[in-house]
């Protein structure tokens, strides 16, 4: 029994460090830019095919395939502030409009994930795993491509809170997070900062396609439902808030494999909106609070 | 240096609040802003340094042509800008925010010079330079801000309302730090509520009323006029 | 007075046309089409009652759609009920969600508000998919009558089933209009999107508006989708995903927030060009839907019904300006 356990624990710390590629990324952009990505899980989408076209396609390998998939993210991520949000910030002026922003980005979802699927068709494409083999420990034993997963998300988040305590724009992305005025006045430009962080959260989301495409395959859709649940674990853990994502997205993959024990899996989906509509009931700026990574 | 600002209109929405104000900075000057709350103090200065775009009129800094610019465009050229409440990064150590008001120098050995230059001068800072920004006191906050501003050591200082809701010996000692600045050579356009304050330390004052030119002169000479004494001054 | 009467004799004159569709064109297809536009069109009205008009932003208007479709057809297949009073227990199935989920949701706001209500429609898609004895599960439901009392002939009975969907959705809209123009809510609701807190101050009591503005416009869209069900005669858990409240929301951006109208002709136009496009190839249609979405936020942002008003600045109606401005207030 203990074995079952040590099984869905370790599945759930992977499953937790996918949630939080992806939850780290929308609350960095919402910290950042006050703008809720809809479009998210497209990216995790477009990360998926990527990495495809590298590795089965061009026989490029999984390591340059998952940075290509990453770097393509980061640059189509910095295409969508000047064209989508910046026109819309433009015509708004200073006036708070995060609804509007919402429906924008809702429409960007659409947009590409039929343009994905009128791109690349809505077969189930699959990839060979990253890494092949199985590592076994005491109590159980987990494959090397979910540790692959665990590993690299670390890296990336890592690098990200690096990025954001010490490089010069890192604290620029911080800054316009807490006050945007107070930024300008020291001489930032928000607009490279607000296409920076949108690049920089949709990258995560690409590179996790990328990292989970052996395990999901891909296809235009795989995106939307990671996207909702990321919603949900981001208000958790408090909107715009990095740490508390990375907190609450590890929490949930491990109760959300847990619970497979307790609850039939279809079931499973539904623990993070329970969680999410419990928190904005009781404590709607999540348990950790609404701030950025300091 | 010289700041010449004409006839400028701005406001927000469908609302106006300058009307055609026109102000002048000479070399070297303290000059005061003041007048009724809603008369345009604030605006003006957010209009002068980018944050609203003025609707009409001129606003000329040695030469080069405001209107348009973006904040940090106008900050390259010179002028700094400290907004009335905020300003500071309340969740970044007193190091990291000196640090971001050095943000465009050129290079890191550049922003590390002017750092110690302003530890040099406000040895305060560096005892809190650990210190989260938030955490200090208003005074405190307040200097932060100053000095942040003098990382790129700017010709010309904008100060919204630099004593707005400070205790009184907070009050002394901004302006005693307000008159040091400007005997190093930094010109300051200051709005200011607390009319006693600026009219001791200015060298000229406008003052607007509704968004337009009420009155400029001398603080001696506002002093002598007992119309502008009793509808802006205060006095009985 | 002519300023009610005006609107009035325009809304009766469409009606009126489209009743004659059938006699226009008389095509089974063209039916079909026009069948399903007006379904769309009645549920972006009821999404605007409640986002655009009172400012509450749904982004889960395709569950209530949902437990309006499911509820006639269980009870319908289950209980042997009849459809006509099939539609009265969808409608009053979703309106009661809706006060469940607007209860809740009272104390928040732009962001929050429409992320919650993602997470029931979720929560409501994913009860329909896995709930096997209650929802058939991912088959969904389907044995189940439509309409009885219709002729049996092909075209006659499309025409029926079309003017029967036409009366309904005529009804619904006019109430809806009637109650967001010339109601005490008319002006409450307005109130609460503009300033909720000065509303409250004002003496209106928000709570109970909000809770009104939830449950008609949720059980308008179960209405949708009771209709929907008896005339598709299929409901399966993919009608209740995000696509669909994407779809609604963007024939209400397309038609013009706030109005009640703007969105139906939003709907209908978009529903026609949906199909007329479908002869391009069947995926483009959703990208044209994501595409205008993203260019009408941006650019056109009191939609068609916006455009269409040629008066002067100053004198725009409340609602057409407030609607975006529903939009526009910040998630606090």
């Amino acid at each position: 029994m203990w074995e079952s356990v040590a099984d869905f624990v370790v599945q759930g710390i992977v499953l937790g460090g996918l949630y939080a590629l992806i939850a780290v990324g929308i609350s960095l952009i919402f910290g950042v830019l006050d703008v809720i990505n809809v479009a998210h899980g497209e990216f995790f989408a477009v990360g998926g095919y990527l990495v495809f076209a590298s590795v089965v396609l061009m026989h490029l390998g999984p390591a340059l395939g998952i940075a290509a998939a990453t770097a393509g993210t980061f640059v189509l991520g910095l295409a969508v502030y000047p064209l989508l949000l910046a026109p819309l910030r433009r015509r708004l002026g200073r006036r708070p409009s995060g609804s509007l922003y919402l429906v924008l980005t809702l429409g960007l979802s659409t947009f590409m994930q039929n343009g994905l699927l009128a791109l690349a068709g809505g077969e189930y494409l699959q990839i060979p795993p990253h890494v092949r083999g199985i590592l076994d420990l005491p109590f159980t034993s987990v494959s090397y491509q979910r540790l692959l997963v665990l590993a690299i998300a670390a890296v990336l988040l890592g690098g990200l809170f690096a990025f954001l305590k010490l490089h010069r724009y890192g604290l620029a992305v911080r800054a316009v997070a807490q006050d945007p005025d107070a930024a300008q006045s020291v001489g930032i430009v928000l607009g490279r900062v607000f296409g920076l962080t949108l690049a920089l959260g949709v990258a995560l989301a690409g590179a996790s396609g990328a990292l989970m495409a052996p395990l999901f395959n891909v296809y235009p859709a795989v995106g939307f439902p990671l996207t909702v649940k990321a919603f949900a674990i981001t208000i958790v853990g408090g909107m715009g808030n990095l740490v508390g994502a990375l907190i609450a997205a590890l929490v949930l993959g491990v109760v959300e494999s847990l619970a497979v024990m307790v609850i039939p899996s279809q079931w499973q989906n539904a623990i993070a909106f329970a969680a999410m509509i419990g928190v904005l009931l009781v404590r709607p700026q999540g348990l950790l609070g609404r701030a950025v990574a300091r | 240096m010289s700041l010449a600002i004409e006839a400028l209109h701005a406001g927000y929405g469908d609302l106006e609040i300058l009307q055609g104000a026109s102000i002048r900075v000479a070399p070297g000057q303290i000059v005061g802003l003041i007048g009724p709350n809603g008369a345009g103090k604030s605006t003006l200065l957010k209009t002068v340094f980018g944050y609203l775009r003025a609707r009409a009129g001129r606003v000329e800094f040695d030469g080069h042509n405001l209107v348009g610019r973006r904040p940090d465009q106008i900050l390259g050229l010179g002028m700094s800008y400290l907004a009335q409440t905020g300003g500071l990064f309340p969740d970044m150590t007193v190091h990291e925010n000196l640090g971001l008001g050095g943000f465009i120098l050129e290079s890191a050995r550049r922003r590390r010079e002017a750092l110690d230059e302003l530890y040099a001068r406000f040895p305060l800072l560096h005892e809190r330079r650990r210190q989260l920004a938030g955490s200090l006191s208003g005074g405190e906050q307040r200097i932060l801000a100053v000095a942040r501003a003098l990382m790129v050591r700017p010709r010309l200082m904008l100060l919204d309302e630099p004593t707005a809701a400070l205790a009184p010996r907070f009050i002394d000692r901004v302006y005693e730090t307000i008159v040091a600045l400007n005997q190093s050579g930094i010109a300051l356009l200051v709005a200011e509520q607390n009319v006693e304050m600026i009219l001791a330390a200015a060298h000229h004052v406008f003052v607007l009323d509704l968004g337009q030119n009420a009155f400029d002169g001398a603080p001696a000479k506002l002093r002598e006029s007992a119309q502008i004494r009793r509808l802006y001054l205060g006095d009985a | 007075m002519s300023r009610t009467r005006r609107p009035l004799a325009l809304g009766a004159a469409a009606v009126m046309l489209a009743a004659a569709l059938p006699f226009i064109v008389p095509h089974p297809f063209v039916l079909t089409i026009a069948t399903q536009a007006l379904i769309w069109a009645l549920l972006a009205a009821s999404w605007d009652l409640l986002s655009g008009y009172t400012g509450q932003i749904s982004f889960g208007h395709a569950g209530f759609f949902l437990v309006g479709a499911y509820a006639a057809a269980a009870v319908t297949k289950h209980a042997g009920v009849s459809p006509w009073a099939g539609l009265v227990v969808g409608t009053l199935a979703a309106g009661l969600v809706g006060l469940a989920v607007g209860f809740p949701a009272l104390r928040l706001r732009g962001h929050y508000l429409a992320l919650v209500t993602l997470g029931f429609a979720e929560i409501i898609r994913l009860t329909a998919q896995n709930w096997m004895s209650l929802t058939g599960g991912p088959f969904g439901i389907y044995d189940y009558r439509t309409f009885p009392g219709l002729p049996v002939e092909p075209l006659a009975h499309r025409r029926a089933a079309y003017w029967v969907v036409l009366a309904i959705v005529a009804a619904s809209i006019a109430v809806m209009v009637k109650t967001c123009e010339h109601t005490p809510a008319a002006k409450a609701f307005r109130a609460i999107r503009e300033d909720e807190v000065l509303a409250a101050t004002l003496g209106i009591h928000t709570t109970a508006y909000k809770l009104l503005a939830f449950g008609l416009s949720a059980g308008f869209a179960g209405l949708a989708g009771t209709l929907y069900a008896y005339y598709i005669v299929l409901v399966s858990p993919t009608v209740g995903a995000v696509g669909t409240t994407s779809l609604a929301i963007g024939m209400a951006v397309f038609g013009g927030l706030g109005t009640i109208w703007g969105p139906v002709v939003g709907a209908l136009l978009f529903y026609g060009l949906n199909e007329a496009l479908r002869f391009v190839g069947v995926v483009y249609n959703l990208i044209a839907v994501g595409l205008i979405l993203m260019v009408f936020v941006i650019f056109v942002p009191r939609g068609l019904a916006g455009a269409a008003a040629s008066r002067p600045r100053r004198r725009r109606s409340a609602a057409r300006a407030g609607g975006e401005r529903a939009l526009g207030s910040t998630g606090n």
